[in-house]
């Protein structure tokens, strides 16, 4: 194994007296798919903004391909892709120019931007409604069409939030593909989730983070043992609710 | 169901109260606002007592208030839970109880109480006598009945479309007349009345048409009742309350289609344009293209870009209207134009929101945000240029001095340059998040940064004025010498600093943001647009 693509070392963020990411050391290796999983609010969206240099950590070094992310952003920003929880995109363009922007943003020739965001919109199912404005668009699609965004430079390393949510299942698996695809081709991807089934299937590095620390970090074989993901996640970050005794007329719709 | 949608409302309204500081604070001042509002109305319809014009402008009162019914909820959608039948529709309720009780649920509060109160005023301007009076009471009771039908009636069919895309957009368009009506109120209304040109012949008027509509029924009613013709006064009182009864059933049919038809937010059209303009010049063009689509698609753009010109002819009106002209108030026009351009965009990353982010990804030094700003300042200058050219030498010509249009247009030149600059500047110095807040169809800045948006303004008009000052002494002082040879030397001259005014602000502000750009991001997520 060489250089690890992605390296971060003590990262920390407080907001005031909560911190929400308490010291975070992760490493994973090029060429591989890793899933960074937790409960709600375990704080995996602010590791995934600091390691993208979109929110300034307190402390810790974030390296991707070896660049510091905070020290040397210029070189650093450009290999890499990032797909929010929540799409962030301009309302008012068509999901056609929302992509060739973002191309020509990221330095692409026009000519390569179009053509680039025309075959993203074909294989993400965006092409019917490449014209429409992103305003217009269900929870999916838009989705679909951050992913584009975030591919379009050819990135090296792609960091995604929930990249699943709220996509429909035939899209789910062309983008499940698309991503074996993509680190097939040696590139990197890290993604926070917390569908145990998708993390299971296509990671073959995990961590599980709550409360703002790496509870356990390895492969995936190493992380669950002989149970299931989900069976490993729920007895390492512990089953949160009460026996639901207060509950006794749930079920019975008798009366 | 009456009695728990007039307790949902309580407690909305208790909510408000414990909820954070801000909320709080608004809550208390709009419902002293609320009080000052009746008993100002009060006053005013008592204070008509034995004018001749009493019935007329009571009319208009009454009148402009029922309007007000009808626009406010539009803009207010959302502010009161029980406005939205979608809110209710997954509860098992019958229509006629559900009707019965989002009218109740719509009589609670500050506002509608403030109404009656205010209203009341008529039984001590209007009525006379004891049947008058008793009449007077009735007719509140009804024109109160009918404002809020009124409402209800336009909500609740227009709640499909204010849920989707395109209805918040129509809605932010209304800002436009009620922005342009309130100018012309404020600005045309006192000067006029002080040359003596509104007097009780002109309400006269206006009440032989408003006193068939159902605020004019009521207050006509009244008049009748304490002029001793009881029949008619209870005909028209027996009107009005038909009126509402058939508003309520129209109501009551928009509301049981509203529960059980889907919105019209999935039905959307397609843009024409295949791909981004401007593809020869690099990021510039890239960012300015974006933002030059965003003057065309955007509505809060566009009404942007009217109130400008709204503020600009708002400003020379008293030249225009009045008695005594002067033209060198076309120079103070094209200052507040400049300036307003530029204070409508001194928040370009907390506007742009949370899509600021793609940009962001991509910007990562001085260059590339060099770029950002410049690309954003062409697109604006594109329709700012024009609009700003043709307003001054429209005033000019409107104030019968054409060649102040020439002195104007330079100001402006030059003042737009300085706006531009400065906008950036402040748009990384003073970023603040933007939220549609309920309540209004326009993008407001977050609560605790009002403070953000005044020094906006503040930096933006002061800058204005003094950086585009040399041009104004030079327009001023050449005023007498040849047309053709001054009109381009001034022009060009200021086209020139105003270039030069921008470029500083854009490498001030790409400086400044080169360290920032983490800190932009997180005020541009804060953003919900």
């Amino acid at each position: 194994m060489g250089e690890p693509a992605i390296e971060v070392r003590g990262l920390r963020k407080s907001f005031g007296q909560k911190e929400a990411v308490a010291g975070i050391d992760l490493e994973i290796a090029a060429g591989s798919v890793a899933g960074l999983v937790g409960p709600n609010g375990a704080g995996k969206t602010t590791s995934l903004s600091m390691m993208t240099g979109l929110l300034r950590p307190d402390t810790g070094r974030v390296l991707v391909n070896g660049l510091d992310i905070w020290a040397d952003p210029v070189a650093a920003k450009a290999s890499i892709g990032v797909v929010p929880a929540e799409a962030r995109l301009f309302e008012r363009l068509s999901g056609e120019e929302t992509l060739e922007y973002a191309g020509r943003l990221r330095g692409l020739p026009v000519a390569e931007a179009r053509s680039r965001a025309a075959q993203l919109l074909d294989v993400l199912d965006l092409t019917a409604d490449a014209k429409r404005l992103v305003a217009d668009y269900s929870t999916g699609m838009r989705k679909k069409a951050t992913l584009g965004c975030a591919l379009i430079h050819n990135p090296s390393v792609l960091f995604l939030d929930e990249p699943l949510e709220g996509v429909d299942p035939i899209s789910a698996d062309m983008i499940r593909r698309l991503l074996t695809r993509f680190v097939a081709s040696g590139s990197t991807v890290l993604f926070s989730s917390h569908v145990m089934e998708l993390v299971e299937q296509i990671c073959d590095h995990v961590s599980i983070i709550d409360k703002g620390k790496i509870v356990i970090s390895g492969t995936t074989q190493e992380v669950r043992g002989s149970k299931t993901l989900q069976q490993a996640f729920v007895d390492l970050v512990g089953s949160r609710a009460s026996d639901e005794e207060g509950l006794s007329w749930l079920g019975s719709s008798s009366s | 169901m009456a009695r728990l949608l007039v307790q949902l409302k309580f407690q909305l309204l208790r909510n408000a109260l414990r909820s954070s500081t801000p909320a709080k604070a608004s809550f208390i001042v709009s419902t002293t606002f609320a009080c000052l509002f009746g008993i100002g109305i009060f006053v005013i319809l008592a204070l008509l007592r034995g004018s001749s014009a009493s019935v007329d402008l009571t009319t208009v009162i009454l009148t402009l208030l029922a309007l007000g019914w009808l626009i406010l909820p539009i803009f207010a959608f959302g502010l009161d839970g029980t406005l939205d039948p979608a809110t209710l529709a997954l509860y098992p309720l019958r229509t006629r109880p559900l009707a019965v009780g989002l009218l109740a649920a719509s009589a609670t509060g500050a506002w509608p109480v403030a109404n009656v109160i205010g209203l009341l005023g008529v039984t001590a301007g209007l009525a006379h006598g004891g049947l008058g009076l008793l009449v007077a009471v009735v007719a509140v009771v009804l024109q109160v009945l009918f404002c809020i039908a009124l409402a209800r009636f336009v909500t609740t069919s227009m709640a499909r479309l204010l849920r989707s895309r395109r209805g918040k957009d129509l809605a932010a368009f209304l800002v436009i007349p009620i922005f342009a009506l309130y100018e012309f109120v404020t600005q045309v209304v006192p000067r006029v009345a002080a040359e003596d040109k509104i007097n009780a012949a002109s309400f006269a008027g206006l009440d032989s048409w408003l006193r068939w509509f159902p605020p004019g029924l009521a207050a006509h009613a009244i008049q009748d009742a304490s002029g001793g013709r009881f029949g008619t006064a209870v005909a028209r009182l027996t009107l009005l309350a038909a009126i509402i009864v058939a508003v309520g059933w129209l109501w009551i049919r928009a509301l049981s289609r509203a529960l059980v038809t889907a919105d019209t937010s999935t039905q959307s059209s397609q843009v024409r344009a295949g791909a981004l303009p401007l593809g020869r010049y690099g990021l510039r063009g890239t960012v300015a293209a974006r933002f030059w689509i965003y003057q065309r698609r955007d509505p809060t753009a566009l009404v942007y870009w009217v109130m400008t010109a709204v503020i600009m002819v708002a400003v020379s009106i008293s030249s225009i209207v009045g008695r005594q002209t002067h033209p060198g108030i076309v120079i103070a026009s094209a200052v507040f134009g400049a300036g307003f351009v530029g204070y409508f965009h001194a928040n370009s990353v907390g506007m742009t929101g949370s899509p600021f982010f793609v940009e962001a990804e991509a910007m990562t030094d001085r260059r590339s945000l060099q770029a950002y700003f410049s690309g954003q300042n062409v697109a604006l200058s594109v329709v700012a240029v024009p609009m700003l050219i043709a307003i001054c030498f429209g005033l000019a010509a409107a104030v019968r001095h054409p060649i102040e249009g020439v002195t104007a247009t330079a100001v402006a030149l030059a003042g737009l340059g300085a706006a531009l600059g400065i906008s950036n500047i402040v748009t990384v110095l003073l970023p603040y998040p933007m939220v549609k807040r309920a309540g209004s169809p326009l993008r407001q800045p977050a609560q605790g940064y009002t403070s953000y948006t005044l020094s906006g303004v503040g930096f933006c008009l002061l800058g204005v004025a003094v950086l585009a000052s040399p041009v104004i002494v030079a327009g001023v002082l050449t005023t007498a010498d040849q047309a053709a040879v001054r009109t381009p030397v001034l022009l060009l001259c200021a086209a020139a600093y105003g270039l030069a005014l921008a470029w500083i602000g854009v490498r001030l502000a790409a400086r400044a943001a080169e360290d920032r750009l983490p800190e932009l991001c997180q005020i541009a997520l804060q953003s919900s647009l």
